[in-house]
């Protein structure tokens, strides 16, 4: 039966990609589902990596275009879940392929046609600080490299059908309903970011200066809307002092989520080392309440930023960003905890880093699957110390972000775990079938 | 005990003094009723003096100076005429009467004119009867200070502290003050110093803004840890760091008496048509005594309750009133005494119940927050409804009730009150109602909403160089807006602003000088009824 040898893998990150490829290299057919138009997740949209500094969409790619070219791998991006019945070793799921309005054969990818629309709206990818036309591909190394047409944002002009050599423009195209039969199902559905302009103390959304970390990764990046010059986006001008402001609705028993983020301390101390390595003469400061720096070669890594590369440590979480109206520039107001001294320092540009928590469709998802969520939104497992990748359903298991914080290798590994049990659930699936 | 009266008299050093003396001198029989303090100047007689000896029993208060013109400072003693008169206005709306108190011009050679004067005042005094607040026995309850502290390190959540220094990074007193760090305080609390906070200084510094708690990640309410604590510090810093030497307070401590039976509501504009019971009442808080307490910043500040009465009136509201108010107490909590503070409390709360209102209104912040959380946290929970006349106002304005006639072009700059806004939320229907005066354009501060920075001083405590920074920066950024009119709702913002551009300033008056107008007022002056 085809059910016996097939996995849904939901969401096309980092982990479900490893999931997906462990599973395909085992044999099994793989049905890996992404609600964006490209898979890659949010690893793609990061500059470099942590603690060994790799360019991220470098080491990515090659798994990308694996995942696109691997026999035993399906792709269904631009997809959601919609239904899901049956049990382990054979569920029946409906998905839900929303219309690109091009024909993915056809489409060679080439980009002729956003050339020529006329219409431009902030890119997702590059967190609003870029542009993309209404015809697009999220990323230069989207996979698949097929454009899609924003519906929202699309006038209809028809001018990208005109120019297209392919004729792979399609406006009649209407969603479509897959069926699927699995026999197990990974969910990773990742992390969204914490909404800065909650803690309006900060000025995030108010002043142009003030970024949250993700907008700074896609500005320092090579491929962002800047080609990874570091500058300011009220006036343009390269800052000679910027300020990374940690626990921004993480770690808060009031006004964000209670849980520690995982990454951000690490995160931040490689982005300061990134603008030391682009601007010698750039002062970075890295505002901090406790540094979890836990993982595998990380306090060296801090020690290294602080060390060699001059990023300075302040114990201590502003209290609050003011700008002048007239400059743009910033003031912080904080009190150096180990000086017992309040001050405030003039900066240039803010880069807050707020908590990173489970994606709010994980409610609906939750619901489609009948998974638990715990109060947060993270998918709840069924035993925190030796079951943490399955759930309440068996057969469905989890990893990556959406089943706690965690950082890129424990994301790796834990998916690589998650397909080792999905195996298992289809090898006994296959095995009370031979009988 | 005889009913004999008893008089506190101040005497100046230079004529009236000597006049006491030369009546002695000169065996000039008068009444024994008289205790003579002597001060330096008659001008040296703080009014907070006079109260204090009416609250502690005197009957009467004699202040005795030299004829003017010959006053050895040149003016004090008109100034103490001036003084006098002021707080003659406060005797008559507390209840006590004006003729308790007497200022006489009595020179060093008057021995005749002072035995003359004690006498007719002694005769007065037997006339309208003993101060009634003289069976008064003030036994204050000891405080359990070990359980005051467990409780509220539990309630304000201070356990929680994780030292991170927001709080200090928020606080508008740190700024200015480098010495000044909530998070300190907390720390040194948590690792046994608590008896060197509770005696410190740092105590009374606090503003209450709740601009720490506001943001504070662990959910560490500052303010209320401060206010537990000051119930059990000792009151030396109290007396030390209160300006306006505590009038305000002893006042609210005189209301409590249930004998007191206060004239206040001279107020109230000619056919203003008031009531006994009702569903809605009014509670109209202390500004009948601020507004003479602060007579000279011609604030006009009993204009507030009059557009009040006013406006409630014009839509066919006949609000139902306390001829017998007493002070909400909110000067009384956030000073430490939660003993008197919890008879006003009580007694507010029984009144109000007596005309059986449905929904209370205020006026004020400081009444609002005070009545609808703390009245609750303190009497239990209430059986009315409390709400700000800004949240009143706005329910007109969507049922289109108010009716505006005059038409002046302004911009109009609010500012939230740290009573009414961070404490209760209230941040949008102030903002509407101005919105919907024609004409009227409602600008932002850079700090505003649940970032606002207090106007400087809470509960008349710490009133110092740098709270009067805090002042002047809010002014500042009041002016930067551009705006023609500053409007708050809190007649304590008005009151400090007014008072730091009314002293000389390292700047120039004009960077931080404004119309200012309280909301209720503002909408009156559009609804054309001032």
């Amino acid at each position: 039966m085809e059910a016996n040898k097939s996995v849904l893998v939901i969401g096309g990150g980092i982990a479900g990609m490893q999931a997906s490829l462990d599973l395909a290299d085992r044999g099994l057919k793989v049905f890996l589902l992404e609600k964006t138009p490209s898979i890659g997740g949010r690893m793609a949209q990061l500059d470099k990596t942590f603690p060994t500094m790799d360019c991220s969409i470098c080491i990515l790619a090659p798994k990308m275009i694996e995942c696109l070219r691997h026999p035993n791998i399906t792709l269904l991006t631009y997809c959601e879940v919609q239904d899901v019945s049956g049990s382990a070793g054979n569920f029946t799921v409906k998905v839900l392929k929303k219309p690109r309005f091009i024909d993915e054969e056809k489409c060679t990818g080439c980009g002729e046609c956003a050339q020529y629309c006329p219409i431009e709206v902030p890119n997702e990818f590059d967190m609003g600080i870029g542009i993309r036309k209404a015809i697009y591909v999220p990323l230069p190394q989207a996979v698949p490299l097929k454009y899609t047409i924003d519906e929202e944002n699309c006038i209809k002009c028809r001018l990208c059908q005109r120019t297209c050599k392919a004729e792979a423009v399609d406006f009649d195209q209407k969603p479509e309903t897959i069926n699927l039969n699995v026999g197990a199902i990974i969910v990773a559905t990742g992390f969204d970011m914490f909404d800065a302009r909650k803690r309006r103390e900060y000025g995030y959304g108010r002043y142009r200066n003030v970024l949250i970390s993700l907008e700074f990764e896609r500005l320092v990046s090579a491929s962002g809307p800047t080609g990874g010059h570091i500058v300011r986006l009220s006036d343009g001008r390269v800052p000679r002092r910027i300020a990374f402001i940690q626990c921004v609705g993480s770690r808060s028993l009031k006004g964000g989520v209670t849980f520690c983020s995982s990454a951000c301390c690490v995160y931040a101390t490689k982005e300061a080392i990134l603008i030391r390595e682009h601007d010698p003469e750039c002062e970075v400061y890295i505002f901090y309440n406790e540094l979890k720096i836990f993982g595998k070669g990380f306090q060296e890594f801090v020690t290294r930023a602080r060390d060699e590369w001059g990023v300075k440590y302040i114990r201590a979480l502003p209290g609050e960003v003011v700008e002048d109206p007239k400059t743009h520039d910033l003031t912080m107001w904080y009190e150096d905890t180990t000086e017992n001294v309040t001050k405030n320092m003039k900066v240039d540009l803010v880069v807050l880093c707020p908590a990173l928590i489970p994606t709010v469709a994980n409610k609906e998802l939750a619901s489609i699957l009948g998974l638990d969520l715990d109060e947060y939104g993270f998918f709840e497992c069924k035993d925190p110390l030796f079951k943490p990748i399955d759930t309440n359903v068996p057969g469905i298991f989890i990893c990556g972000y959406s089943q706690g914080p965690k950082d890129i290798p424990e994301s790796v590994a834990q998916a690589s775990g998650a397909a080792a049990r999905a195996a298992e659930v289809m090898a006994l699936a296959a095995s009370r079938e031979a009988q | 005990m005889s009913s004999e009266p008893r008089i506190v008299a101040f005497l100046c050093n230079w004529c009236s003094y000597a006049g006491a003396d030369l009546a002695g001198t000169s065996r000039i029989r008068y009444p024994p009723n008289i205790r003579i303090i002597r001060v330096m100047c008659s001008g040296r007689v703080d009014p907070a003096f006079i109260f204090r000896a009416f609250e502690t029993g005197a009957d009467g208060v004699l202040v005795g100076g030299c004829h003017p013109g010959d006053c050895h400072y040149v003016s004090g003693n008109l100034k103490a005429e001036k003084r006098m008169e002021n707080t003659k206005k406060l005797l008559k709306l507390l209840g006590l009467g004006p003729e308790r108190l007497r200022l006489e011009w009595i020179s060093a050679a008057e021995g005749e004119k002072f035995a003359q004067v004690v006498t007719d005042f002694t005769g007065t005094l037997r006339r309208i009867g003993p101060n009634p607040l003289k069976a008064k026995t003030n036994v204050n309850n000891p405080i359990d200070v070990e359980a005051v502290v467990s409780e509220a390190l539990k309630k304000t959540n201070v356990q929680y502290c994780v030292e991170c220094g927001k709080c200090s990074g928020s606080c508008p007193v740190s700024r200015v003050d480098n010495s000044f760090s909530p998070r300190r305080v907390v720390e040194r609390f948590l690792l046994g110093f608590e008896d060197k906070v509770i005696s410190g200084k740092d105590l009374w510094t606090c503003l209450s803004c709740y601009q720490c708690s506001e943001r504070c990640p662990s959910d560490v309410r500052f303010p209320e840890f401060v206010r537990a604590c000051r119930s059990i510090a000792p009151r030396d810093m109290l007396e030390e760091t209160c300006a306006h030497r505590g009038i305000p307070m002893t006042l609210s401590r005189i209301m409590i008496n249930p004998k007191i039976k206060q004239d206040r509501m001279g107020w109230l504009p000619e056919r203003a048509q008031i009531s006994k019971r009702g569903d809605l009442l009014y509670f109209v808080g202390c500004l009948p005594y601020l507004d003479i307490l602060f007579e000279d910043f011609n604030l006009e500040l009993i204009k507030t309750p009059q557009s009040v009465v006013k406006i409630l009136n014009k839509v066919g509201i006949k609000p139902a009133m306390l001829p017998n108010e007493k002070c909400c107490g909110h000067d009384l909590l956030w000073t430490g005494d939660l003993e008197n503070f919890e008879k006003l409390a009580k007694l507010n709360v029984a009144n109000i119940k007596a005309t059986g209102a449905k929904r209370v209104v205020t006026s004020c912040p400081e009444c609002y927050r005070t009545i609808k959380k703390d009245y609750a946290e303190f009497v239990g929970e209430l059986d009315f409804e409390v709400l700000h006349m800004s949240e009143l106002l706005s329910e007109l304005v969507d049922k289109d009730e108010l009716k505006f006639e005059v038409y002046p072009e302004r911009k109009v700059v609010y500012h939230d009150s740290c009573r009414l806004g961070r404490q209760m939320g209230v941040y949008e229907p102030p903002r509407k109602v101005i919105s919907s005066l024609p004409g009227t354009q409602l600008v932002e501060m850079e700090r505003n909403r649940e970032n606002a920075l207090c106007c400087g001083v809470n509960a008349w405590l710490s009133c110092n160089k740098y709270h009067k920074e805090i002042q002047m920066d809010r002014l500042k950024e009041a002016k930067a807006t551009g705006a023609d009119l500053l409007v708050t709702t809190c007649p304590k913002c008005r009151i400090h602003w007014k008072c730091v551009t009314s002293e000389k300033l390292p700047i120039n008056p004009d960077e931080i000088t404004m119309e200012m107008r309280d909301l209720s007022v503002l909408v009156a002056e559009a609804m054309n009824l001032a």
